[in-house]
C-alpha cells in the first residue's frame, strides 16, 4: 500500500505511483532514467526511485542497453503502481511482462511494409527492364 | 634500537589487487565448505567446483597377467586446490621481502623513518611478512567456462521489429555477478541469455571495477605481447590480465598459457619467483611434464629443497608416471627423489645428477 503520510506533495488527491521514463541527455542525444515518481510531478522533476535506464540510441555494437531493477519493479507494482506504455513495451521485450500488443501490432505494420516496398522494388525493376528492351 | 623505514606497505597498489586476494579467498573457502553464499559484494561467487576425479578404466583383461601392475589402478589426481599442492607451491614460490615489497609505481611520497626498539622491529617484520603472503595469494586455476547458448523464447512474429538488440541487465545490487539475468533481444525476435563477453561487458557498464576497461586493451594482441615480453614486463601484463579478465574466461588463459610458453622458452623464472604467479608456472609446467628447465633452474641457485618440492609435486600430479613408481617403491626422500626423476623422466640427467651429488658433496663437508 502507498502510504499517504509520507506524500511530498500534500494537497494531491487521487494521485497514484507510476513507472515511467524520464527524459534526460543533451540536444539530439535522449537518454531516459526508468523511474518511480508520482503521477502529477512534471516528467524529469524529482522521483521517488530510480528502477533503471534505457539509452534509445545503439552503441558500437548495435546495442541497446536497459537496465531494470526487477527487485525493486516488483515491490512497486505491488503498491500499485502504474506502467506507462513505453515502459510496458521494454519489459514485455524483456521478458519480464507478457509481449505488449502493440509491439506486434508495429511488427506486423513494419513486415507489410517491407512486403510493399519489396513488391514495388520488384515493379520497379520489371518497368526498367522492359524499357531498356 | 634502530632507526627503520616503515615498509611502505602497497595496500592498494596494485589496481584491484586488494579485492582480488578476497575474491581468492572467497574462492577457496567456497571450495573447501560448498553452497555458502557472500552477501559482501564478491566481484565472482564461484559455485563449489565439481572436482572431477580423473578415474581410470580398469582394464579387465580375459588372459590378465600379473596383479601388480599399479599403473591401471585408479589413482585420484591431484588438484590444484589441494592443500599438500598448494603447500607445496607456497613454499616454492618464495618469500623474498625485497621483492614483493620493491618500489611499484606509486603517488611519490617523502619515506617515513621511525625510531623503534629491537622487539618493534621483529614485530613490524612480522607483520610485513604476513602482508607479503597475503599479497602472494595465487590467482586460481579454474576450468574454463562452458558458453552459453540459452535461448529462453523464439518469437517469429517480432521480425521486423527493430533493427538494434535490446540487452536488459538486472542491477539489483544483492545479486552476486554470476546469478544476474543479463538477456538479450534480437532483431529477429529471439530472447536469448547474453554470452560471457557480453556479460562481462556489460557488468563493467554497471558495476565498474577499478583498472578494468570495457573494451581488452590492445597490450593482450600476440604482437604487443611479444614486444612486451622482450622488454622482461610479465608480471605488469600478468597483474593486468588479472584486473581485466575473469579466472576462468578462454582471454585469461590464453593470455596466461602464452607468459608460461614465453618464460619456459627463455628459461626467464627467476622473474616470477616471488611473485604470486609464480605457483601457476609451476602448475603449468607440471601439468605439461616439462619441469626440466625449472629444475635446472632451481638447482643453480642452490635452491635443493624448492628442487625436491618441485619433484615431489610432480609425482603427486602424475602419481602413474615412473618416477612416481619408483619413489613410492623404494619410499625415498630428498635427494632420492632427484635421483629417482633424474634416471627416470627427465632429458637433462646429467646436469641434474651432478647437481645433486655436489650437493651432497658440500653437505658431507658441513657435516665435518
Amino acid at each position: 500500500m502507498v502510504h499517504l503520510s509520507s506524500f511530498l506533495l500534500k494537497k494531491y488527491h487521487g494521485g497514484y505511483v507510476v513507472i515511467r521514463l524520464a527524459l534526460g541527455g543533451a540536444t539530439n542525444r535522449p537518454f531516459y532514467r526508468i523511474v518511480a515518481a508520482y503521477n502529477k510531478c512534471s516528467r524529469d522533476s524529482k522521483y521517488i526511485e530510480q528502477l533503471g535506464s534505457y539509452d534509445p540510441l545503439p552503441n558500437i555494437r548495435n546495442e541497446k542497453l536497459v537496465a531494470f531493477n526487477y527487485e525493486r519493479i516488483k515491490y512497486w507494482i505491488a503498491c500499485g503502481a502504474h506502467t506507462t506504455k513505453p515502459v510496458a513495451k521494454l519489459l514485455g521485450l524483456a521478458g519480464f511482462f507478457p509481449l505488449h500488443p502493440m509491439t506486434i501490432t508495429e511488427a506486423e505494420r513494419r513486415q507489410k511494409a517491407a512486403l510493399t516496398e519489396e513488391v514495388k522494388m520488384e515493379r520497379q525493376e520489371q518497368v526498367e527492364q522492359k524499357e531498356a528492351l | 634500537m634502530l632507526f627503520t623505514t616503515s615498509p611502505s606497505i602497497p595496500c592498494g597498489s596494485l589496481k584491484g589487487g586488494s579485492s582480488i586476494h578476497s575474491r581468492s579467498d572467497i574462492i577457496y573457502s567456497m571450495a573447501a565448505s560448498s553452497f555458502t553464499r557472500c552477501l559482501v559484494r564478491s566481484y565472482f561467487c564461484v559455485k563449489c567446483v565439481d572436482h572431477v576425479q580423473t578415474r581410470l578404466q580398469t582394464t579387465t583383461r580375459m588372459f590378465c597377467v600379473s596383479a601388480s601392475r599399479s599403473s591401471f589402478v585408479d589413482a585420484p589426481k591431484a588438484q590444484f586446490t589441494d592443500t599438500e599442492v598448494q603447500d607445496i607451491l607456497t613454499k616454492i614460490t618464495g618469500l623474498d621481502l625485497k621483492k614483493v615489497f620493491r618500489p611499484i609505481r606509486q603517488q611519490l611520497t617523502p619515506p617515513k623513518y621511525k625510531l623503534v626498539t629491537d622487539t618493534e622491529l621483529e614485530e613490524a617484520v612480522r607483520k610485513a611478512e604476513e602482508q607479503a603472503k597475503h599479497l602472494l595469494k595465487m590467482p586460481p586455476v579454474l576450468p574454463e567456462r562452458k558458453p552459453i547458448n540459452d535461448v529462453l523464447y523464439e518469437d517469429q512474429m517480432l521480425e521486423g521489429m527493430d533493427t538494434a538488440k535490446y540487452v536488459f541487465t538486472d542491477i539489483n545490487f544483492n545479486v552476486p555477478h554470476r546469478e544476474r539475468f543479463i538477456v538479450v533481444r534480437e532483431p529477429s525476435g529471439t530472447l536469448r541469455k547474453a554470452t560471457w563477453n557480453e556479460r562481462d561487458r556489460l557488468i563493467q557498464v554497471y558495476f565498474p571495477k577499478e583498472g578494468r576497461k570495457i573494451t581488452p586493451p590492445p597490450i593482450f594482441k600476440e604482437e604487443n605481447l611479444r614486444v612486451v615480453f622482450e622488454q622482461d614486463r610479465h608480471e605488469d601484463v600478468l597483474n593486468q590480465c588479472i584486473v581485466q579478465f575473469e579466472p576462468d574466461s578462454a582471454e585469461f588463459k590464453n593470455v596466461l598459457m602464452l607468459t608460461y610458453e614465453d618464460i619456459e622458452k627463455h628459461g626467464k623464472y627467476d622473474l616470477l619467483r616471488s611473485t604470486r604467479f609464480f605457483g601457476g608456472l609451476t602448475w603449468h609446467l607440471v601439468n605439461g611434464r616439462r619441469i626440466d628447465g625449472l629444475l635446472v633452474d632451481m638447482l643453480q641457485r642452490d635452491l635443493m629443497q624448492d628442487a625436491v618440492r618441485l619433484v615431489h609435486l610432480f609425482n603427486l600430479v602424475h602419481p602413474q608416471s615412473e618416477s612416481a613408481q619408483q619413489a613410492q617403491t623404494q619410499q625415498a626422500t630428498d635427494l632420492d627423489l632427484l635421483k629417482i626423476y633424474a634416471q627416470y623422466e627427465s632429458n637433462r640427467a646429467g646436469f641434474i645428477e651432478l647437481a645433486v651429488q655436489t650437493c651432497e658433496q658440500a653437505k658431507a663437508l658441513s657435516s665435518f
